[in-house]
């Protein structure tokens, strides 16, 4: 006989599968945890205008109930709106309870299961769900209680209450306690996370404290709160033939015709119009949707499927914007130079989609050696595990670095002390999975991710290039002292020349070095000299670092650690020449145009509290290195002099 | 010490040339103008194939190194390499390149002044060798730079070879008595002549040494009036050198019997008759022109039924040497003239059915008898089946 069938609720399949969504390993589970604390808090402060303030603690606090794992706990909080007790079991204890499931919203929270499913691992390994604080700006005084998941029922259990005063005006504060194991550093590693984020949310004040080490606060580098763009319909080219029957059903008895104009972007009279030449039956358009039989449905889809429609809005997408971006890598470190690349909003695979690049070189961290920081983003969330397949990772590999300085082996990542940064914003990413680590790599999403890269890498070789020019004066100048005499020397015993030759030959030979010395040299003073101007240029608009900004933002690591801000796109848009058009309009930081920014900067050091710290050592690493362009020109220049 | 055999007539004193050249760049330097160095370009993009010498040769393109910052070094390098190599032609001593590269490095470690000019590795003192060579217009014997005797282990029952001693007394060897050892020309075989005892039918020369030397025990030599020699891959200096010889010496019918691939047709078959593109100015000597692909060919394949193998162009060595063959019939000059026409569209068969098929494919035709692959080879040459 066979066994009776049974169903179980969307929580009892998220319980048994909680690997499917970033609970694979303890390690992942404290990621995945803090990761979706943090989506939650940020999308509710800028749904709100609110500027976020965000507080992670991470901290072992024993043994987990696991065989490897410790008891970890993770809290955040956050200065959002804050949660109406009401919300708060939806919220934290049902799954696809979400308030952002299907918008068509660049937000990064989509299906409302991460928050729940860290609640389940929460009670799975350590009998308890989630510890939450919540005020909004209407009460008095503040919930606190205890939520768990009824797996059962899919639905949230409040297990403990009480109204408590909390010195906060709004805001969510939640603790878990879950088996997992910290790790700082690398690829998954919690600090890797949080540089991620700091990096894509310029607007975001942070601080935290992992495990016994000291609070680390990270200042804001921008007031403006970015404005999520309003949601966008499906384009129909983009849904398969159950999907379209699914989202047809919604509409009843709408009309065939009007449900194709008012449920789909891009769908007008006109496209009517073309669809009934392309032979969908003209009595269709009329039909109740209703009353359509399966087979109407698939011979519509067919014909639209077949139809020439114009590419979806590109409104929808929202970007950090490069000027954004350029203040907040310095956030992340002592940075040499880099770059920051926002692309315009593409169509890729019939779903809008921007593209943001920052490469940048630092000072102290990676070697010439190790390969490149890598971070991945997607809507403004870092994508920490599974970087093979990913569609950024794919595009990083198959651009040549070689031709922009630096190393590389083929089809690889390149080496050197850089830290890559690719963000993806669109409403409708495709991942590989329901953990959401891997964007799926299409051919056209690779192909433009390669192109904002190759914009990026244009600009860094820009650097790289003076870099080389400067090591290739040094060079010549050992070599005129190497080489000069011993050529000499040479040539008077070969040819048995008398004694007298020699002098005459010696100054003959400095004559003429020293003739290809001055012009390099010429040529390194005049690219300083633009350099400068340039500098003096982006000073005078404050574009980027006032001297008052700098000292606000910057912590008054040195007064000349800013050496160049070099802007727009100009001619630089060989990867892609189709887009250059749009650099100029750009150039005033709407989020529409391609703009190239590079900026190159010394000594700058993370955080205003580690640079406190730090400042003096910053301003000696600053003074050395800004000394190293000039000081060791300068200085062969006059041993030379004192030679002659 | 005794003096050198000269591998050809060379008009030129090369000491005499070296050092009226340093004095003139000496003078260029008192003037404080820039001494230039120039030497015939050695590659494909100034190689011309001309079907009357049958050889590829120079074009008038010349790779010029003016004295710069950048160019210090070269320079300095150059007269450092001249020094020891005119000391070489002046005692009569011979070394070969890699000798060349430690002596270099042994004048360095005695002369702390000279450490910048230190090679880092052979390769490097090899270029300022060759370009030396090329700037003079001098073989690198005549430099008194021999490379090493690799390939051409000779076996014949009618040929003679006398060779000219330093100190003008000769050497003959018949080849006829050293049983089951091969002759193994020098590799300045110019100074050799050659006498055949009877008439030579045929001179044999096989890709493969093992292959070779199978074809001579099983009793090639002692049936047939011919000279067999074994290539051993791309042929050396001595080998071409040899084959050359051979060619003028006894104008007897030479054959190449290799693999059908595109790597044995580009590099081996192709240097062998035609010299290469990066010994342009010596390919005259070292090249023999007369020699006819015997095979295997793409009809023998269908003939005799061989088996063939499929190029993995994921192997690095096999998707190298196949990017080399479609370079080959784009740029060489060698496939591209009409007299190569056939070879250029055997080329073209195996760059495009990605195939190869090895030279000892003919011993499955009939494997019960030994010498099934001789007599296949003496009725290709009997029925003119090569090109």
């Amino acid at each position: 006989m066979a066994k009776a069938i049974t169903s179980s609720s969307t929580a009892e399949y998220f319980a048994k599968n909680l690997q499917q969504v970033g609970f694979s390993s303890p390690l992942k589970a404290v990621l995945t945890t803090l990761k979706e604390a943090v989506d939650n808090s940020l999308d509710a402060c800028e749904e709100n205008s609110i500027l976020p303030e965000i507080s992670v603690e991470v901290r072992k606090i024993g043994q987990g109930s696991g065989k490897s794992a410790d008891l970890v706990e993770i809290i955040v909080e956050d200065n959002g709106p804050g949660l109406d007790p009401e919300d708060l079991p939806k919220v934290y204890g049902e799954y696809l309870a979400s308030s952002k499931f299907g918008r068509g919203q660049a937000t990064r929270g989509q299906q409302g299961i991460g928050i729940s499913a860290a609640v389940t691992w929460a009670q799975l390994t350590n009998a308890s769900g989630v510890l939450v604080t919540s005020k909004t700006s209407r009460m008095r005084k503040a919930f606190h209680g205890s939520i768990d998941v009824d797996i059962k029922q899919n639905k949230g259990v409040i297990k403990t209450k009480e109204m408590i005063d909390w010195d906060r005006p709004h805001g969510v504060r939640v603790e878990f306690r879950i088996d997992g194991r910290i790790q700082l550093n690398g690829d998954g590693g919690i600090l890797t996370y949080l540089e991620g984020t700091t990096l894509v949310n310029p607007h975001l004040k942070l601080s935290y404290k992992l495990g016994d080490a000291d609070w680390v606060k990270i200042a804001r580098v921008s007031d403006v709160v970015p404005e999520v763009p309003p949601s966008t319909l499906p384009h129909p080219h983009t849904m398969k033939l159950g999907e379209f029957i699914t989202h047809a059903g919604i509409f009843g008895k709408t009309e065939f015709g009007k449900f194709l104009k008012t449920g789909f972007s891009r769908v007008n009279d006109v496209t009517l119009k073309d669809l009934t030449k392309n032979g969908l039956p003209k009595a269709m358009l009329a039909q109740p949707v209703g009353k359509m039989n399966e087979a109407q449905f698939k011979q519509a889809f067919q014909v639209i499927g077949k139809t020439e429609l114009q590419s979806p809005s590109t409104r929808s997408v929202l970007t950090v914007g490069e000027e954004a971006m350029a203040k907040s890598i310095l956030r992340l470190g002592d940075v040499d130079f880099f770059s920051v690349v926002t692309r315009k909003p593409k169509i890729c695979d019939f779903k809008p989609v921007v593209v943001e690049v920052a490469l940048a070189r630092f000072l102290n961290r990676g070697g010439e050696d190790q390969s490149i920081q890598l971070l991945r983003f997607a809507n403004r969330v870092p994508l920490q595990f599974d970087k093979s397949a990913c569609a950024i990772t794919n595009a990083v590999e198959s651009v040549n670095w070689r031709s922009y300085g630096l190393q590389q082996s083929k089809d690889s990542l390149p080496n050197g002390p850089y830290v890559f940064a690719v963000s993806i914003v669109s409403p409708f990413i495709k991942f590989k999975n329901a953990s959401k680590e891997t964007i799926d790599a299409s051919d056209e999403l690779v192909e433009e991710i390669r192109r904002a890269l190759m914009q990026a890498g244009q600009k860094l070789s820009r650097h790289i290039r003076r870099e080389n020019k400067e090591a290739d004066l040094e060079r010549k100048l050992s070599h005129i002292e190497s080489f000069g005499p011993i050529l000499v020397e040479g040539l008077m015993r070969i040819s048995g020349a008398k004694e007298g030759r020699r002098i005459k030959a010696q100054e003959g030979l400095k004559k003429l070095l020293g003739r290809d010395t001055k012009d390099a040299q010429k040529e390194l003073s005049e690219a300083d000299v633009r350099l400068n101007a340039l500098r003096e240029r982006q000073e005078k608009a404050g574009m980027f670092f006032t001297s008052s900004s700098r000292n606000e933002k910057a912590m008054e690591a040195s007064t000349d650690e800013v050496l160049e801000t070099e802007n727009e796109g100009r001619n630089d848009d060989d990867a892609d020449s189709g887009e250059s058009r749009g650099t100029g309009k750009s150039a005033q930081g709407t989020a529409k145009g391609t703009t190239a920014k590079v900026v190159e900067t010394k000594g700058i050091t993370k955080g205003t509290e580690k640079a406190a710290t730090t400042g003096k050592a910053a301003s000696e690493a600053t003074a050395k290195s800004t000394g190293k362009t000039t000081g060791k020109i300068a200085g062969k220049t006059t041993d030379k002099a004192a030679r002659k | 010490m005794d003096k050198i055999i000269r591998i050809r007539k060379l008009t030129k004193d090369i000491p005499k040339e070296v050092r009226m050249m340093c004095d003139s760049m000496l003078e260029e330097l008192e003037r404080a103008n820039r001494p230039v160095l120039e030497a015939v370009k050695c590659s494909l993009d100034n190689a011309f194939y001309n079907q009357k010498v049958g050889y590829l040769t120079p074009g008038d393109k010349r790779v010029r190194t003016e004295l710069n910052v950048s160019s210090v070094q070269k320079m300095a390098r150059v007269v450092f390499m001249l020094e020891i190599i005119l000391q070489n032609l002046e005692s009569g001593a011979v070394n070969t390149k890699r000798e060349l590269y430690y002596m270099s490095k042994g004048k360095i470690k005695r002369d702390k002044a000279l450490k910048a000019l230190d090679f880092a590795a052979q390769d490097e003192s090899d270029s300022i060798i060759d370009f030396i060579g090329d700037m003079l217009e001098v073989y690198r014997e005549e430099l008194n730079c021999f490379a090493n005797d690799r390939g051409g282990q000779t076996y014949s029952q009618q040929l003679v070879v006398t060779e000219t001693l330093p100190d003008g007394t000769k050497a003959v060897v018949d080849l006829s008595t050293l049983g089951t050892t091969p002759f193994q020309p020098k590799n300045k075989p110019q100074a050799l002549t050659l006498k055949a005892k009877k008439k030579i039918d045929f001179c044999l020369v096989v890709e493969s040494e093992g292959t070779a030397g199978t074809l001579v025990a099983n009793g090639i030599t002692r049936r047939n009036n011919c000279i067999v020699l074994g290539a051993q891959g791309v042929p050396s200096n001595g080998v071409r050198g040899w084959c050359k010889l051979i060619q003028e010496q006894l104008h007897v019918p030479m054959f190449f019997f290799g693999d059908l691939d595109a790597y044995t047709m580009q590099n081996i078959y192709r240097t062998l008759k035609a010299g290469s593109a990066a010994s342009l100015i010596r390919n005259a000597d070292f090249s023999a022109p007369e020699v006819h692909f015997l095979g295997v060919l793409p009809e023998d394949v269908k003939k005799y039924d061989l088996d063939c193998y499929n190029v993995n162009e994921k192997d690095a060595a096999e998707g190298r040497s196949l990017k080399k063959a479609k370079d080959a019939l784009q740029n060489d000059p060698f496939f591209h003239d009409k007299k190569n026409k056939r070879l250029a569209s055997i080329l073209d068969w195996l760059i495009k059915n990605k195939l190869r098929c090895e030279q000892q494919a003919f011993f499955a035709v009939d494997p019960k008898d030994p010498l099934a692959t001789e007599k296949i080879i003496l009725d290709k040459i009997k029925t003119g089946s090569y090109i």
